[in-house]
């Protein structure tokens, strides 16, 4: 199920939260009502920790993880990585990476099995995310943006990317990280998908400012929907965004 | 400001700003392609035929280019439903009134170290349009403080409500764009936007409820809260709630106009309005401003160790909130919760919120006076 919420009155939720699904980062300093909606969801499954990364509350731009590992930048200080790897289950391993791109959020797009990755990412780093989090990593770029990141979400059923991506660069992505993939925006037309809405395997958060339409396209595409009759897949293909030629 | 020996030589247009009776509204939806006039054949696409100066610059420096490019922080709204059908209305949306007298600046363009570098910047003025919902929602992003309110709502109300309001954009676009988007290129995003809401037209709004109980919540003083609470209740239909933001550093001559904009068309609306409730809803008696000032954190000490301290007590974001409090019949400031991002050179300064409640008589003082300050600066 997808639910709408937002942190401090921005609908950027993919911004303030990281959500794998060993695991769910959420900022400190928000209003509990943003804790607590994740908390509803997820208490009893995975573990929902506060925490800053660099002192900041951009947790979710800055970190890059899935059910495997979690990798953090530079400037993490080493309280917060303590902190990190009390908190989270002991199978999860938490690494700091020495990478000049420091916001891995926006520079990797991973799920378990696949990571999408900028194109300037250090060879040395490329190989610690192979190690960390136990994926395949292809260098790509997303409707001729750079940061990965920042311009897809995908979980292990399927994928949103920015609503310019080309039928064909939609086909290849599909076929490289072998989940369905479709363009469409979040948050009322926001290109910026991955900080507009934040997703694992059976649930979505996704700004406030999410249209219905929007919401209605996230839940069919990542699956978030118990047992769906095909009728109203069929109807939906009108509001999924398949080309913006 | 810009510190780099730069200086914007700024020019700024009426664009779009349309006088005449229009069409009644109704709330913006996505117009179902059939639809032949899209529910927006009001909207001034007469931007296009107004008349431009030929550029007499080149097209934007780099640096100007790299100002520009800095502001597109907001998410783009793509806007859905871009139609040609919308610029063919001949009829109706007559301009009476001329497109605004361009300022230029005097300027000197030349490359030298020692001499100032002038920029170019046009700045146009529109209605308010629904594809302009992340720039102003990103300019009110803390309009009251940290509170999570109905932001999304408010901001809605602002555009829905284009015959009292106005946004500013950057021009030089439209050469670009003359075949796509209906006035105004959304993605570079918006300076500044101001506009008045009559509190009981929109009373049953959440966000306007919701608006009303901060206000009253973060007034601290009795007395004060108990005309407030009679302006906001029982007055609610004679008062405006004026919202005007701007980027930090926006040049100071667009303040006038912006004011003028807002005041003029106020007055025209009590006019031109199709019902007389809606013309008797802009004839506002108040104006209510929720703003924000830098105050002093030494104001409680010793006059005389304030002497060897910053000179002034109080430091305005917005200079022309000074004239307001000086006008004011009510004001008040409250502190702030949310996190603070303080410049170094205000370290004893802190971040205050400030109501301001100015009656409607003494607009045209404020004009006035409005003129004068930019005369000095």
């Amino acid at each position: 199920m997808a639910t709408r919420i937002q942190f401090e009155n921005s609908c950027e939720v993919g911004v303030f939260s990281k959500l794998t699904n060993a695991y769910c980062l959420v900022a400190i300093g928000g209003s509990e009502n943003f804790y607590s909606a994740f908390e509803a969801e997820l208490a009893d499954v995975i573990p929902v920790v506060k925490t800053s990364i660099a002192g900041t509350r951009i947790i979710g731009r800055l970190c890059a993880g899935n059910k495997n590992g979690l990798l953090l930048p530079h400037t993490t200080t080493d309280q917060e990585l303590q902190h990190l790897r009390n908190s989270l289950p002991d199978q999860v391993v938490v690494q700091r990476i020495e990478e000049r791109l420091s916001a891995l959020g926006n520079c990797i797009a991973c799920n378990d099995h696949v990571a999408l990755t900028h194109p300037d990412l250090d060879r040395e780093t490329e190989e610690l995310i192979a190690d960390v989090l136990g994926v395949e990593v292809f260098r790509q770029t997303i409707a001729g943006n750079i940061l990965v990141g920042s311009y897809c979400a995908f979980s292990n059923r399927g994928g949103l990317v920015h609503p310019h991506t080309s039928i064909e660069d939609l086909d290849e992505l599909s076929t490289l990280l072998q989940v369905p993939l479709v363009a469409g925006t979040v948050n009322r037309g926001s290109e910026v998908i991955a900080a507009g809405m934040t997703v694992n395997d059976w649930t979505a958060f996704c700004g406030s400012d999410t249209t219905a339409t929007e919401l209605s396209v996230v839940e069919s595409v990542f699956k978030l929907r118990e047992a769906q009759p095909s009728s109203i897949v069929d109807e939906m293909r009108k509001s999924l965004i398949d080309s913006y030629v | 400001m810009l510190d780099t020996a730069t200086s914007l030589q700024y020019s700024y247009k009426m664009r779009g700003k349309t006088r005449g009776p229009l069409k009644p509204r109704n709330p913006w939806r996505p117009s179902p392609p059939e639809s032949a006039t899209m529910g927006q054949g009001r909207r001034p696409a007469k931007r296009r035929r107004l008349s431009r100066l030929p550029p007499l610059l080149l097209a934007f420096s780099p640096f100007a280019r790299s100002i520009l490019f800095a502001r597109s922080t907001a998410p783009n709204s793509t806007n859905p439903d871009p139609s040609p059908s919308s610029r063919t209305t001949e009829v109706g949306i007559a301009d009476p009134k001329p497109p605004k007298a361009i300022k230029r600046i005097e300027s000197s363009e030349d490359e030298e170290e020692e001499e100032v570098e002038m920029v170019q910047a046009d700045f146009e003025f529109f209605d308010p349009k629904p594809g302009d919902f992340h720039g102003v929602k990103l300019l009110l992003q803390n309009y009251l403080d940290n509170k999570p309110w109905d932001l999304s709502g408010f901001v809605d109300l602002i555009l829905e409500q284009t015959t009292v309001g106005t946004v500013v954009k950057s021009g030089d676009q439209d050469e670009e764009e003359e075949g796509d988007d209906d006035g105004g290129n959304d993605d570079e995003g918006l300076y500044a936007v101001i506009s008045a809401l009559n509190l009981g037209r929109y009373a049953g709004h959440r966000c306007i409820k919701e608006l009303k109980r901060f206000l009253l919540e973060v007034c601290s003083d009795d007395s004060t809260k108990k005309k407030l609470k009679l302006l906001l209740e029982q007055q609610a239909s004679d008062v405006g709630l004026l919202v005007s933001q701007r980027f930090v550093n926006c040049p100071y001559q667009l303040v006038p106009p912006l004011y003028d904009a807002l005041f003029d068309e106020v007055s025209w609306a009590t006019e031109d309005e199709p019902t007389q409730e809606l013309r008797d809803s802009f004839r506002f008696k108040y104006y209510i401003l929720v703003a924000r000032i830098f105050e002093s954190k030494n104001v409680n000490q010793y006059k005389a160790k304030q002497s060897q301290d910053c000179d002034e007590p109080v430091i305005y974001i917005k200079a022309e909130d000074q004239i307001f409090r000086e006008l004011s019949s009510l004001s008040f400031t409250f502190h702030l919760h949310a996190e603070q991002l303080v410049p170094p050179e205000l370290k004893n300064y802190k971040e205050m919120g400030l109501v301001m409640v100015v009656k409607a008589d003494d607009v045209p003082k404020f004009r006035e006076k409005l003129k004068s300050l930019v005369v000095e600066s």
